[in-house]
């Protein structure tokens, strides 16, 4: 868990804060992700929380212990760290690379031959063949898998990543989202993620932190911050398909009407009630149909109509006062 | 190509000169190396420093190596022979030793570094363990400019009493033998492109073959 309270940190030969007065708390297992413009704070408050920045003031705990009171190399060991450039070393081999931090902690060295090959299998990369190439080998997806095995190397609890996934094509970095949400899945990290895209931000986070201005603007998750944006900050930098992006975030289950009887032949037009709407609302299109039958397992629990969808998104996404 | 039948003939003399020519090169090359890539390491973390001290090396360097050793040869305590010679040729191997190990690591990617601080290396495994290897490169050409510009003013401490191939060019002028002249400066340059391959060899030891073939595929 990691704990700001209050933090501030205006950089020297400027008067206005970088990150002023935030406090928030991750919880264990979460992803957390940082969103807003450039130059909102995001990056600045990620490296406080492995000490690469100070605070000017507040306290940060981690795991109920105070970061200022832990030496910052130590501290810095125990927490993976990703960053959009990456950083691999370019005179090390992928293997030497991945075993960066454990050679730190000084494990003995067939524990670490074990770990690296463990871990580029799990990041989807073939050991014979990519363990031994240098870094200018690699294509950047491949360098930000290695960037992620290498932040994992020595199993560190939390995780902080700076758009770990910025430098890639769309379709790669597609594909890296869902992989990295498959591993997270029973990896269950600790994770601070910043992204400038609210697509990717809503997509990773469990819980969603909007900054702007150094200002800690909204936290929630992302239905809450979807279907409740605080102003008109967030309202902008949700865009114009923030109904879309509801659906997509809102179970089957959630919208459909229990008491109704499903007229059509179920077989053909079921859905998982656990299923996001928006999958719902395909099957609707390309069928031509108004209702769809929502089940769980084999058993049919209510309908989901074309129109209680419709209702919902006006309901959750009018424009405000 | 009567300067091989020089060599011949005073194949004695020669050999005395070549080996004292290279023992003299060899001698300022650890020397240089030390205490220049030491210093270049030092001002790479001080920037003050390091416009200072590259500026001296700068000046240094720009004085005639024939004034210098003359200069030198007047100090008390230096005077005539080997002691100079050294001294002159380490402050002539300073400008391109220091600034290609200053720039060798002044020019590491600077999130390699941030990378390698954010997992937690200490400020001198960041040094020895990415900026020093990643520098390798660019030091290595400073330190080949370095050997073939010390084997070749090394010539020149002829003139203070050392028994360089210095001295066959020198008495081939003033006695009007081609033959000697040509002698001299072919061992010279021989001296010169040995020691630069001896240099390359070494280089693609030590070079990381990542650092080798940098973003061309």
């Amino acid at each position: 868990m990691i704990t700001l309270d209050r933090i501030s940190k205006t950089f020297p030969g400027t008067d206005i804060p970088a990150v002023d007065r935030v406090s928030f708390q991750v919880n264990a297992g979460n992803i957390c992700v940082f969103v807003g413009p450039s130059g909102c704070g995001k990056t600045t408050i990620l490296r406080m929380i492995n000490r690469l920045e100070e605070p000017s003031s507040g306290r940060i705990t981690v795991n109920g212990q105070d970061i200022m009171s832990l030496d910052p190399a130590v501290l810095r060991r125990t927490i993976g760290y990703v960053i959009q450039q990456i950083g691999l070393l370019p005179h090390k081999t992928i293997e030497q690379n991945v075993s960066l931090v454990p050679e730190l902690l000084n494990w003995p060295k067939s524990k670490i031959k074990a770990r690296v090959t463990e871990l580029l299998v799990l990041v989807g990369l073939d050991p014979g063949t990519v363990g031994r190439k240098y870094p200018h080998q690699l294509s950047g997806g491949q360098s930000q898998r290695v960037g992620v095995a290498r932040a994992m190397a020595a199993d560190p609890p939390i995780m902080l990543m700076d758009e770990p996934f910025g430098a890639v094509d769309p379709i790669v970095r597609i594909h890296l989202q869902d992989e990295f949400l498959r591993l997270q899945q029973h990896l269950k990290k600790t994770i601070c993620f910043v992204t400038h895209d609210i697509n990717e931000a809503v997509k990773m986070g469990d819980y969603l932190i909007i900054l702007n201005m150094g200002r800690l603007i909204q936290m929630g998750t992302p239905l809450e911050v979807l279907t409740e944006p605080a102003d008109d900050f967030v309202l902008n930098l949700l865009g114009d398909d923030r109904g879309v992006k509801i659906l997509d975030l809102t179970r089957c289950e959630t919208l459909m009407d229990r008491d109704r009887n499903f007229p059509y032949n179920p077989d053909s037009c079921l859905i998982q009630s656990v299923k996001p709407v928006k999958i719902a609302l395909e099957l609707m299109m390309k069928k031509n149909i108004d209702q769809v039958g929502v089940c769980k397992g084999e058993r049919i629990v209510g309908v989901l109509t074309w129109n209680s969808i419709k209702e919902h998104i006006s309901r959750v996404s009018r424009d405000r006062p | 190509m009567g300067f091989i039948s020089f060599i011949q003939n005073n194949s004695g003399l020669v050999l005395e000169y070549t080996l004292n020519h290279i023992s003299l090169v060899l001698t300022v090359l650890v020397l240089s190396l030390g205490l220049w890539i030491i210093t270049g390491l030092i001002i790479s973390r001080h920037d003050r420093l390091a416009g200072a001290v590259i500026s001296l090396s700068n000046i240094l360097f720009c004085i005639p190596s024939i004034s210098l050793f003359g200069l030198f040869m007047a100090v008390p305590g230096l005077g005539l022979g080997r002691n100079t010679a050294v001294l002159v040729l380490v402050i002539y191997a300073m400008m391109p030793l220091v600034r290609s190990v200053y720039l060798g690591v002044k020019s590491v990617d600077y999130f390699v570094m941030e990378a390698g601080k954010g997992m937690g290396m200490t400020p001198s495994q960041i040094l020895f363990r990415i900026q020093i290897p990643m520098a390798w490169p660019t030091v290595f050409a400073g330190i080949r400019v370095s050997v073939v510009l010390i084997t070749g003013i090394a010539t020149m401490a002829t003139f203070i009493g050392e028994k360089t191939l210095g001295r066959l060019i020198h008495q081939g002028i003033t006695r009007g033998n081609a033959d000697m002249i040509i002698a001299g400066a072919v061992i010279v340059s021989l001296i010169a492109l040995l020691l630069d391959y001896i240099m390359g060899r070494i280089e693609k030891k030590v070079i990381s073959p990542g650092l080798r073939y940098r973003t061309n595929d």
